[in-house]
C-alpha cells in the first residue's frame, strides 16, 4: 500500500473507546513488520531491534474524536456528550456513526426551516439531539455509553492535498507504519518502538502506560498541527506542502530539533519549524516527563479544519515526515555511543 | 424504487444546472411516452393512456435541488459562494462539496481563533469559503469559473424504515412520475419534470402555460418537524403517517374538493398541519385561467439539506395516493 491508500482505509476505519477496527487493522500491518504487541486500550506497540541498547520512541495516537451516547428517548433521539474537542457549530445535518450492537447511521437535528429565529446560537451540545430514524426500536440496539464517530469517506483535492475524517492523527499512524516497512529487514544502528497510542483527545492519557512500558532514552511524537486555511495568518500556522513541521519548544530537546533540522537540510527533506512558548499539546508533553525524563521532540504534520470529518492535509509532506524520520533514525538518532 | 431513488438523488442538479437529472430521467422513461424540453429545460411528457379523459391532468415535480454557485476567488485561491435556494448556513461548515469534477470542503476560520462569543454563533455563508487545494487565485480558475454550481456531496444511506440522502426535495417527485410514466396508464396525461422550483417556481410556471391543464396535481418533499424537542403543535408532519397534502401554504390555496377527496381515500396520508413554505403548486394554480391544484408530499426531516430523512413506507403511499387521485380526478361521470 502506498501512504494515501494506507491513509485512505486508516480514515475510513475507527479508535475510539471499545471501537477498535482502526488499532485492529494498524496491528495487523504492525505485525508484518516489527514484534507487535496490543496493550492498553487501543495502543498498539511495535518493537525493532538495532545494534545498540539505546531506544528511539516514536509516537502517533490511533484514537480519534468522538462522542458518547449519554441518553435515548422513546422516538429514537439520542443526546451525546463530547469525547474529545468537537466544534459543535458543524453537528446540524451531519451524518454520524453509533457504535451500537451494529453500526448505525444517525444525523443531528438541524433546525426546520419554520421554526428558524434569526441567528443561531449553540451553548451546549445536549442540545443538539440526534436522530437514528428507528423510533422506539432505538433502544433495542442503542445503549447509554455506545461511542459516536464522524463518518464519510475521503477524497483528493487538488495539488496533492487529500480531505476526510480522522486524519488527526491517523496520518502520524500511516506514516509510522510506512517506516516500519521501510525499516523492516534493515540493520538499524538503534532500537525503534513504534507506538500508536490511545486516549490523546481525551488529555494525553493512553501514552503514559505506553511510554512506562517502552521505556525509551529518546523519543519523536508524531501529530497534526494548524495549517494555513481561512482566517489563519502566515505566522500562527504551518503551510501545507512544505514539509514536517520540526518543533522547537522549552519543554522539548533542543538536541533533537537540531538533528532533525540538520538531516533535513542535508538530505533535501522539505521542512519548516514550529516555534512553541511552553508545552506542545501533544503526546510530547507527557513522553519528556515519563520515569526519569526523555528527550522528547514533535515532528507535525499541518492539518486544516482540524476536528471536522474534512481534515486537509497534504500527502506530500507526508512523505516528507516518512524520509526525514528515516533517515533520521539511520543516522542514529541523538545516540552518542 | 428505492434504487431508482438514489440514482436521482446522487445525481448533481442545482437550479438552473438541470442537465445530468434531466438526461438520467429521459434514459428511464424512453420508450414509454411522448417528451419535449422546453426554453426553460423544462422535460415535458405526454402519457398516451387507453382513453382520453375529458379534463386535462397535469402531474409536476422538480429536477432541481438547493446548491451553491461560485462568485468569486480569494487571491489565496479559497472559492467565495452564494447558496441557490434556501440553506441553512448553519449546516454547511466543513462538508464537502463538488463543483463539476471537483470537490472541496466548505471551510470557515477555525473555532480556536474565535473568541468565546463568536464560537457559539452559527457561521453565515459570507464567513465560509471553499477549499478545492488551489495554491492562488490562477490555480483555483483554472480549475473552476465563476457561475459553477455545486451541490454538497452526501450518500444515500437506509436508516431502518427511512432514508438519508440529499434532494430527497424534490427528487422523490421524481421517481414517483418515472414510475407512473413506466405503467400502462388508463387514462392520457402530461407529466412535468420542472426547473427552478428552488429559486421561485420558474419552471413549472411556463410548462403549465404551455400544458395548459384543468387539473394538477404536485409531487413534492416538504418539512417534517417531528424531531425532539420540538411540540407536536409545530410538527407539520410526521414520518410514517404517509404523505403530506396541504390546504394553504405561503403561495396556494389549494382545492379544497382535492384535498378532502385525498384525505378521504383511504390511502394513509396526513394533513399539513403549518401554513408554511411553498412550492410550484404557487405558480400552476394561478396559470392561465387557473388551474384546480393538490400538492401531495413526502415529509422530509432536515429538508435543504444534505441530511434530509424520510420515509420509505410514505413514498409508496405517495404514489399510491397519486394514483388514486389521478383516477378521481381523470374517471368519466
Amino acid at each position: 500500500m502506498n501512504i494515501k491508500d494506507l491513509l485512505f482505509k486508516l480514515s475510513k476505519l475507527d479508535a475510539a473507546g471499545n471501537v477498535t477496527s482502526a488499532s485492529d487493522f494498524a496491528y495487523g500491518i504492525l505485525s508484518k513488520y516489527t514484534t507487535a504487541e496490543k496493550t492498553q486500550g487501543l495502543t498498539v506497540i511495535g518493537f525493532l531491534d538495532g545494534k545498540n541498547d539505546y531506544t528511539l520512541m516514536l509516537d502517533a495516537h490511533i484514537d480519534q474524536i468522538a462522542m458518547v451516547v449519554t441518553d435515548i428517548d422513546d422516538n429514537g433521539f439520542l443526546t451525546v456528550s463530547n469525547a474529545g474537542g468537537i466544534d459543535i457549530r458543524t453537528l446540524p445535518a451531519r451524518e454520524v456513526i453509533v457504535h451500537g450492537k451494529s453500526d448505525i447511521s444517525a444525523v443531528f437535528c438541524s433546525t426546520p426551516p419554520h421554526l428558524a429565529k434569526g441567528d443561531a446560537e449553540y451553548n451546549d451540545i445536549a442540545d443538539i439531539k440526534l436522530d437514528t430514524a428507528l423510533g422506539s426500536k432505538a433502544k433495542e440496539i442503542i445503549s447509554v455509553g455506545d461511542i459516536v464517530t464522524l463518518s464519510g469517506n475521503p477524497y483528493d483535492l487538488q495539488n496533492n492535498l487529500v480531505c476526510g475524517k480522522s486524519f488527526d492523527d491517523r496520518a502520524g499512524v500511516a506514516c509510522l507504519l510506512m517506516l516500519a516497512q521501510k525499516l523492516s529487514g534493515k540493520k538499524l544502528p538503534i532500537n525503534v518502538a513504534f507506538v500508536l497510542s490511545d486516549g490523546e483527545e481525551l488529555g494525553l492519557r493512553g501514552i503514559r502506560p505506553a511510554a512506562f512500558r517502552v521505556n525509551p532514552q529518546e523519543a519523536i511524537a508524531i501529530d497534526v498541527s494548524f495549517g494555513d486555511g481561512i482566517g489563519i495568518s502566515d505566522t500562527e500556522c504551518g503551510k501545507l506542502n512544505k514539509g514536517a513541521m520540526i518543533g522547537i519548544s522549552p519543554s522539548l530537546s533542543k538536541e533533537i530539533s537540531n538533528k532533525l533540522k540538520f538531516i533535513a537540510k542535508e538530505s533535501d527533506i522539505p521542512y519548516q519549524l514550529e516555534v512553541m512558548g511552553a508545552k506542545t499539546g501533544t503526546n510530547a508533553d507527557m513522553i519528556a516527563v515519563n520515569r526519569e525524563g526523555v528527550k522528547t521532540c514533535t515532528l507535525s504534520i499541518p492539518l486544516r479544519n482540524m476536528h471536522s470529518d474534512s481534515e486537509i492535509l497534504s500527502l506530500s509532506d507526508l512523505e516528507s515526515v516518512c524520509d526525514l524520520l528515516y533517515e533520521y533514525i539511520m543516522a542514529g538518532g541523538c545516540f552518542n555511543g | 424504487m428505492v434504487d431508482l431513488l438514489q440514482n436521482l438523488c446522487l445525481l448533481n442538479g442545482t437550479s438552473g444546472d438541470e442537465k445530468s437529472v434531466r438526461d438520467f430521467i429521459i434514459s428511464e422513461i424512453k420508450g414509454f411516452c411522448d417528451c419535449e424540453i422546453d426554453n426553460l429545460g423544462n422535460l415535458i411528457c405526454f402519457k398516451k393512456g387507453e382513453k382520453t379523459p375529458k379534463n386535462r391532468l397535469m402531474l409536476d415535480a422538480h429536477m432541481d435541488e438547493v446548491g451553491v454557485i461560485i462568485t468569486s476567488v480569494t487571491s489565496d485561491g479559497f472559492l467565495k459562494f452564494e447558496t441557490v435556494g434556501g440553506i441553512d448556513a448553519a449546516t454547511l461548515m466543513f462538508k464537502k462539496v463538488k463543483i463539476g469534477d471537483t470537490v472541496g470542503v466548505i471551510s470557515a476560520k477555525p473555532i480556536h481563533l474565535l473568541s468565546k462569543e463568536e464560537g457559539k454563533k452559527a457561521p453565515k455563508t459570507d464567513s465560509l469559503y471553499i477549499d478545492i487545494g488551489a495554491t492562488d487565485k490562477e490555480n483555483a480558475l483554472d480549475l473552476v469559473n465563476l457561475g459553477d454550481t455545486g451541490v454538497v456531496l452526501s450518500d444515500f444511506t437506509v436508516m431502518g424504515d427511512c432514508v438519508k440522502a440529499k434532494a430527497l426535495d424534490d427528487r422523490v417527485g421524481c421517481a414517483v412520475l418515472i414510475a407512473l410514466l413506466k405503467e400502462k396508464a388508463e387514462y392520457d396525461f402530461y407529466a412535468v419534470f420542472s426547473t427552478q422550483e428552488e429559486i421561485g417556481t420558474r419552471g413549472a410556471r411556463v410548462a403549465t402555460f404551455a400544458v395548459n391543464p384543468d387539473y394538477a396535481l404536485v409531487l413534492e418533499a416538504t418539512t417534517a418537524a417531528d424531531i425532539a424537542g420540538v411540540l407536536n403543535d409545530k410538527s407539520v408532519c410526521n414520518l410514517g403517517n404517509g404523505p403530506a397534502v396541504s390546504f394553504m401554504d405561503r403561495a396556494t390555496l389549494y382545492d379544497k374538493e382535492l384535498y378532502n377527496t385525498a384525505l378521504n381515500s383511504g390511502i394513509t396520508c396526513q394533513p399539513k398541519r403549518a401554513v408554511a413554505g411553498g412550492n410550484n403548486s404557487g405558480a400552476i394554480h394561478l396559470s392561465r385561467e387557473g388551474v384546480k391544484t393538490l400538492a401531495i408530499s413526502l415529509p422530509c426531516r432536515y429538508i435543504h439539506t444534505d441530511s434530509s430523512v424520510a420515509n420509505l413506507g410514505d413514498i409508496e403511499n405517495m404514489l399510491n395516493l397519486t394514483k388514486y387521485m389521478m383516477g378521481s380526478i381523470l374517471k368519466d361521470d
